[in-house]
């Protein structure tokens, strides 16, 4: 295929992309919308808690259906055709974004049962050494900068600005 | 005269020089770290104020938050993130002038633009207070409503590649934030049940997760080149001090116009930098005669960014002074100071207290002129941080941002909003949604829903909206700012097809 070819093929790929949120976002908008519209409406105000959200939600859907249908005529059909392996490819190529993604997650996820200064120690020795060149210096730096900004950083809020990181069970 | 000269010698005594110093580094620094605000500061301050002179104090809380709004710039030009939420608008042309290879270009210019915003917002706060206050407080929930709804307008010149995408954003934001208790009756939305949500998501949480956690996770999309140690920014770092001073200076109408968008912002209550630094530049980019080289790196983006956020701190001032009244959070932290030492605020406070208000002016100019100082003598310190590889940036930031998110309401939960948020923003980031308009979304949605529930609460006759003055000027501005965005749109679009055309 040319390098062309591939630059058309990820542009069908986005515009489908896109398509696909505009639809996502369009069946969050329209639940909560309908969530807005069965909100009592208070004795004191004219404006119920439900009114700005239908405002908001609504002018969201309206928009998001022009864009959809402006999406779908804009889209070649045999686009839909190479989304699957564009989408794979893309995911191969960001890899290292859904690491990240994914440690930033178990990080927090960890942060109450295990403690600020673990969580922390931990989240920065597995993510720098994945991103990091493999040498004996980077490592070293690594390891440092890891203490000074788990433990340390704990010190630091503890004993002098008095904030309290999450201490684990 | 004899207050001015009383409160002058207290300011400039070489004990609160000293401390005003501390100040300013601490301010810039806080600032400077993503995730760690201004107010943060502030806070963290207020307790080693509690046994100095008031004047004293105030001094050293005053140059805390004059280097804070300075600070924030920092990481917006050389990490795309903005260190505070007034200065998301730096991180639109400062990033890209830095990543063109003019970091030091890019801070020198905002910390000029800084410091003459902050020295023009100082002069209106001793000229204008008094007016500029009685003005700001007569305004009602139908002026403010009509001022949000100007203030959404701005949308129109941060939509980026798509006008619709654009929109959707700023509603996407608007969305956001309506959800967990509703502001007027507290009444829960669309909390699902969880606790997590039931407070609603924080404005800097999403902030940060939005826009930090994203950059961060696209500094990261090229595997090959992170693992060659890249840095974040290649280029040349110099300051260029004196030359960029003139080329601030070169620009006295966005200057002038940034900072008085600035004054005026801060002075309205509830309001504040983080709104007055996208107004400052929406107006810089409608009044340029190159609003296409906005956002690609052009110098006065930066300056009306910079400007009118630090005009703010003036402006926020104005209504402290002359009425008692706290324009944002970090007034209020300044008034609370005030008060614990016995001295009330409010408008007596200039009648009763000349010598404390007199120095609090000369204080603003003194943290302006030390921020300056700071700036100019450890910005080559800063511009290092550019040449960090990006394997240790990204994940040292990802924990600042984790442990200021933490430190705003000591809760675990906003840690997993900001996760989600972050990876939300990411996702908008790679389908090509631009960011701003749903930042700002967040910041006027909850002010807008409550001024219009408000005003139609005090009266339910909507005409009103048209017919108090002040509200009516709001809105045709609204009505002539989308005109001159569509108009802007449409002559872009005729550019585009007449360059396309063969000829």
């Amino acid at each position: 295929m040319s390098e062309l070819d591939t630059g058309a093929s990820r542009q069908g790929a986005g515009e489908i992309a896109r398509l696909l949120s505009y639809v996502a976002l369009l069946a969050v908008s329209v639940g909560l919308f309908l969530e807005a519209r069965a909100m009592p409406t208070s004795r004191f105000e004219i404006l119920g808690a439900g009114a700005f959200p239908m405002i908001v939600h609504g002018c969201l859907s309206l928009l998001l259906v022009v864009s959809i249908i402006g999406a779908l005529r804009r889209i070649p059909a045999a686009a839909y055709a190479g989304f699957g392996a564009a989408a794979a490819t893309w995911l191969r190529e960001k890899r290292l974004v859904l690491v990240l993604f994914a440690c930033l997650a178990l990080y927090v996820a960890a942060m109450p049962v295990i403690g600020y200064p673990v969580a922390t120690l931990l989240f920065l020795i597995v993510v720098q050494v994945t991103l990091a060149p493999k040498t004996r210096g980077a490592i070293a730096t690594a390891i440092v900068l890891s203490l000074v900004f788990s433990f340390g950083l704990n010190w630091l809020f503890a004993e002098v600005f008095n904030v309290f990181l999450p201490r684990g069970h | 005269m004899e207050a001015f000269l009383l409160g002058a010698s207290e300011v400039l005594s070489p004990v609160t020089l000293a401390m005003m110093l501390a100040g300013a580094i601490a301010g810039i620094i806080a600032a400077a770290i993503p995730g760690f605000t201004v107010t943060m500061a502030i806070v963290l301050t207020l307790p080693l104020t509690f046994t100095m002179d008031p004047l004293q104090g105030i001094s050293v809380m005053l140059s805390v938050y004059v280097g804070g709004y300075t600070g924030g710039l920092i990481s917006a030009a050389l990490l795309g993130i903005p260190g505070t939420p007034s200065s998301v608008a730096t991180t639109f042309d400062a990033f890209p002038m830095a990543r063109n290879g003019e970091p030091g270009r890019a801070l020198s210019l905002g910390v000029w633009a800084s410091f003459f915003g902050t020295i023009i917002s100082t002069l209106v706060l001793i000229v204008a207070a008094p007016p500029l206050a009685i003005f700001a407080v007569r305004l009602g929930p139908w002026e403010y409503f009509s001022l949000i709804v100007f203030a959404l307008t701005i949308v129109a010149s941060l939509v980026g590649n798509s006008l619709q995408r654009g929109l959707i954003a700023a509603l996407i934001g608007l969305a956001i934030s309506t959800v967990g208790a509703d502001p007027i009756m507290g009444r829960p939305r669309f909390d699902m049940g969880w606790e997590l949500l039931a407070a609603g998501l924080p404005f800097l949480v999403v902030l940060i997760g939005i826009f930090a956690i994203s950059q961060l996770a696209s500094e990261v999309e090229d595997a090959e080149a992170i693992k060659r140690g890249e840095k974040l920014i290649d280029g040349e770092i110099e300051f260029k001090t004196w030359e960029v001073m003139r080329e601030v200076l070169m620009r006295p109408v966005n200057l002038i116009r940034s900072s008085m968008v600035g004054v005026a912002i801060g002075a309205l209550p509830g309001a504040g930098g983080s709104i007055a630094n996208l107004v400052a530049y929406d107006q810089a980019k409608r009044a340029s005669k190159t609003p296409e080289a906005f956002g690609k790196g052009t110098p006065d983006g930066v300056v009306a960014s910079e400007a009118g956020n630090s005009a703010t701190a003036g402006g926020g001032l104005i209504p402290l002074i002359s009425l008692g009244i706290p324009g944002s959070a970090v007034d209020a932290i300044l008034m609370a100071s005030l008060m614990v030492h016995g001295i009330s605020v409010g408008p007596r406070l200039i009648m009763d207290n000349a010598d404390l208000v007199y120095g609090m002016f000369l204080a603003m100019a003194v943290s302006s002129l030390m921020m300056l100082v700071v700036c100019v003598l450890s910005m080559r310190a800063f511009l290092r941080v550019a040449e960090v590889p990006k394997w240790v940036v990204v994940p040292v930031v990802l924990v600042c941002c984790v442990v200021g998110s933490f430190a705003l309401n000591n809760r675990v939960t906003d840690l997993y909003l900001l996760a989600a948020v972050g990876l939300l923003g990411y996702a908008l980031r790679a389908l090509d949604y631009p960011l701003a308009p749903l930042v700002l979304g967040v910041i006027l949605g909850p002010i807008a829903e409550t001024n219009l529930r408000r005003a139609l609460m005090t009266d339910p006759d909507w005409s009103l909206f048209l017919t108090r003055p002040v509200s009516l000027i709001f809105l045709v501005a609204a009505v002539l700012s989308v005109a001159w965005a569509i108009r802007g749109i449409l002559k872009s679009r005729s550019q585009a097809r007449s360059g396309k055309e063969p000829t």
